[in-house]
């Protein structure tokens, strides 16, 4: 997301990405972060949740306004529940969790986020 | 070997300040929940599914009017249950049109945006998605865009 920002930063833009990961999104040179813990897939809060949703948002632009240094982090003050037990997994395991399971050799470059070529990465077909 | 993210921490960051008060500005959001309205052209899964450092690079535009039963949401990495239920658990865009009303913002832009995040190779999003969004956003005259990662 922060790559995407700044492209847009550059073009004449003000931007400000929130994140759940603000160290990951930093490291890229993003503008303006509005740092928050979420868990993924409900960046803004609960379905039906308009107050948290509006809060988040609200909290977003205020920062936005308030940055002035390039490459700020704001924490927005917002807790997750533990009590909110949700199923947060999607329906099938994503694809690159399935192909480091039978790829382990590739996790290195994962963690690094230095893709394979093209050709060394697409899956081979089973013996 | 350096990595990327050692690489990007010596970058020099682009600028753009706000150039009038929020409640004159028009404000557009991008979401990386690769959402797409029903009669729209769904992400295409499968790219990701046979290449697992990759997604489909493309892009959609929301209207400012989109609620959550008009949209599939095709993200791999999360459960796109909630954001099918209420959309603006991902793109906030009834909050939003909510903030334009109570004059908090000059105007909610008529289109929003989002792409399949989720990506191990942007050359293709940054190359022609994101040119592309910039010239609706240029079109909309838009003056902020909050991002919305999942």
């Amino acid at each position: 997301m922060g790559l995407v920002q700044r492209e847009i930063e550059a073009a004449g833009f003000s931007t400000i990405s929130l994140s759940m990961m603000p160290e990951l999104t930093a490291s890229v040179g993003s503008p303006r972060i509005a740092a928050i813990e979420h868990p993924f897939g409900l960046t803004m809060g609960l379905p039906g949740d308009a107050t948290c949703q509006l809060e988040v948002l609200r909290g977003t632009l205020r920062a936005l306004q308030e940055i002035s240094q390039p490459g700020s982090v704001v924490n927005l003050p917002f807790e997750w529940k533990s009590s909110d037990r949700l199923k947060m997994y999607p329906p099938e395991p994503p694809p690159i969790v399935k192909y480091l399971r039978r790829h382990p050799w590739y996790f290195p470059k994962f963690l690094k986020r230095t893709p394979p070529k093209v050709h060394e990465a697409l899956p081979r077909p089973r013996q | 070997m350096k990595h990327w993210i050692s690489l990007g921490a010596s970058r020099e960051i682009p600028w753009t300040p706000l150039s009038k008060p929020l409640s004159r500005c028009t404000v557009a959001l991008l979401s990386s929940a690769a959402a797409a309205l029903k009669t729209d052209q769904p992400f295409d899964q499968d790219i990701e599914r046979q290449d697992p450092w990759f997604s489909d690079p493309s892009y959609r535009i929301l209207p400012r009017a989109a609620s959550a039963g008009e949209v599939r949401v095709c993200h791999l990495h999360i459960n796109p249950c909630f954001a099918e239920e209420d959309l603006n658990c991902v793109i906030p865009i009834g909050r939003l049109n909510e903030l334009e009303a109570l004059g908090e913002v000059g105007r909610s832009a008529p289109s929003h945006y989002s792409y399949m995040g989720y990506t191990l190779r942007p050359e293709a999003l940054l190359a022609h998605t994101v040119p592309d969004i910039i010239r609706h956003l240029r079109q909309e005259q838009v003056d902020a865009v909050v991002l919305v990662p999942v």
